[in-house]
């Protein structure tokens, strides 16, 4: 069985990048990332697309694109869980035959020029006056987006284990003194945790810099087999382990909603394919939509115990030249918001070596994850700089 | 944008009409009752939106009135409104409670001070015309701490 790695990373221009469809940021990002990993658009024989909120990349794409013949061609979409999920599939495919080279693209165009970021993410029912049923008895209610969703999980994880607002502030610091460092990252300001707790309420207990970004652009990777990606114009970024994990969101007595997430089954499965232990692990590159699924990740992955994650983020551990190196572009709070795009491509420039100012002191084990929906869907990658060692050479 | 005069503002909640899958849900609170979902199978109750039942799989659910008491799981104080029929509700607070019966309900919570909530507080519904002047609703379900000083000792007690 032959393993695979990553051989190629595409970025447009992201940000406030107007006047271009989701589909066209798309088709240059697997350009990019073909021209990064040196070969030609027609070897390109899978392709694997996800969009964004926008929802609007579609397979046409490959006749964008002009590949060879495809063995495989799909969209998919587990919201900021699918890159991690198309990169493990991809690796699939690869081991299976079904194709050779593999190319994942993200892209979405969420920002319209003169909309405030907020206005991305409205509900179509903004405009209703009359609501009909329990879905209107649930806007009236008025825990209808994402902020407010994750708001009320933050503050169930502050309620059951003493979590402070400042403790997530530590996070947002942590990411912005990486991102100084990151030319990609759209916010590269000095941050300080007074700036975070002063900084105004997004929802009650999330403060506006305990939020993403909301970007426009496309990223892309190209995945190969090993032995394959060796040969190629960049060192090859071998892919360890994968894991993921859906969950519904259960309302009802004994829920963990909000305490516990899938990123614990989901991680778990991905080091143990790995054949690590967090204990292991040089760099995370978690996803961020909140400072709370940071932390809250670090927890389920197993970094710390549940409910102390408040406390393990608290010595200035995730910021450069702390003990653990976590989401050292930025993330998506202060450098890009690519859904799961976001980490995958910070991991593979940790992995390669290619931080410069910002790169991690050691980047043997990267752990990259991947959250959708409202803590409901987890992806988590192991990638590495080194071919995986298979259980033979581990026990020689 | 200019900020509006506060009569047009919309109503701290919005005209919820009913459909013909709420008719019994929208009478119950008319009639100051809370309808939710029964399992007929396994007697478990569940929120009024579920369809299945999480503990035994069936889809038999039928509608049972509970007490309408029940205590705080979280909450979220809302000061900018995610969509404008939300406009003349701010700050409000959006809370998720627990029934005494079990299922959980994503509500309006009222009549709380928000820098004395913690979890665990009491709770108990009440009931709320939505919309306003010619533009009115359906009675909304809507839950208010009850006893907030005395349970509140109670349960740091
Ligand atoms: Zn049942």
């Amino acid at each position: 069985m032959s393993s695979a790695a990553i051989a190629g990373l595409g970025i447009t221009e992201l940000g406030k990048v107007y006047g271009r469809s989701s589909s066209s940021l798309a088709a240059e990002a697997v350009r990019l990332a073909a021209a990064d990993a040196g070969i030609p658009l027609s070897a390109v024989d899978g392709l694997l697309i996800s969009s964004g909120q926008k929802q609007d990349v579609g397979i046409t794409l490959a006749n964008a694109l002009s590949t060879g013949p495809l063995g495989l061609c799909m969209t998919m979409n587990s919201f900021g869980a699918t890159a991690g999920i198309m990169v493990a599939t991809a690796a699939k495919a690869i081991a299976e035959g079904t194709a050779t080279t593999v190319a994942c693209v993200f892209a979405d165009t969420p920002l319209k020029p003169k909309q405030s970021t907020g206005a991305a993410w409205g509900s179509p029912r903004a405009s209703t006056r009359e609501i009909a049923g329990l879905g209107g008895w649930s806007l009236a209610g008025g825990a209808i987006n994402p902020n407010i969703l994750y708001a009320m999980c933050a503050r169930r994880h502050m309620e059951r284990y003493g979590t402070t607002s400042e403790q997530l502030g530590q996070i947002a610091v942590a990411q912005r003194a990486w991102a100084q460092h990151n030319p990609l990252a759209a916010m590269r300001e000095p941050m300080t945790l007074e700036d975070h707790q002063n900084s105004r309420w997004i929802a009650d207990p999330l403060h506006l810099l305990d939020c993403c970004l909301v970007s426009n652009g496309a990223v892309a990777v190209i995945v190969t087999a090993a032995d394959r990606a060796k040969d190629l114009a960049k060192p090859p970024v071998h892919v360890w382990g994968w894991g993921q994990a859906h969950e519904v969101r259960r309302m009802h007595r004994g829920s963990d909603w909000g305490l516990v997430t899938p990123a614990a089954r989901s991680g778990a499965a991905a080091m143990r394919m790995a054949g690590i232990g967090v204990d292991d692990v040089d760099v995370a590159e978690l996803y961020d939509c909140y400072t709370y699924t940071v932390l809250v990740t670090l927890e389920d992955y197993g970094f710390c115990e549940k409910g102390e994650g408040g406390a393990f983020v608290s010595d200035g551990r995730l910021a450069p030249g702390g003990k653990l190196a976590v989401n050292t572009g930025g993330g998506q709070l202060s450098g890009y918001y690519m859904w799961g795009m976001t980490p995958l491509s910070e991991a593979i420039i940790q992995a390669r070596g290619e931080g410069g100012a910002r790169q991690a002191p050691r980047n043997d084990v990267v752990l990259v994850s991947g959250n959708g929906g409202i803590l409901e869907h987890h992806s988590t990658l192991v990638l590495s700089p080194h071919a995986r060692k298979l259980p033979a050479e581990v026990t020689a | 944008m200019s900020t509006p005069e506060v009569s047009e503002l919309p109503p701290p909640f919005p005209a919820v009409q009913r459909d013909r899958a709420t008719e019994a849900f929208f009478d119950a609170a008319s009639r100051g009752e809370l309808l939710v979902q029964q399992c007929a199978g396994c007697d478990t109750v569940l929120p009024p939106e579920a369809k299945t039942c999480f503990s035994c799989g069936s889809d038999n659910l039928g509608p049972t009135v509970v007490s309408g008491r029940g205590r705080l799981i979280t909450w979220v104080v809302v000061t900018h409104a995610p969509v404008p029929v939300l406009a003349g509700a701010v700050p409000y607070v959006s809370a998720v409670v627990e029934l005494d019966e079990g299922p959980w309900l994503m509500v309006r919570l009222v009549d709380a001070d928000p820098t004395a909530l913690a979890a665990g507080d009491a709770v108990q519904v009440d009931f709320v015309r939505s919309g306003a002047g010619e533009n009115t609703g359906e009675m909304l379900p809507v839950f208010r701490p009850v006893g907030s000083e005395e349970n509140a000792t109670e349960e740091k007690a």
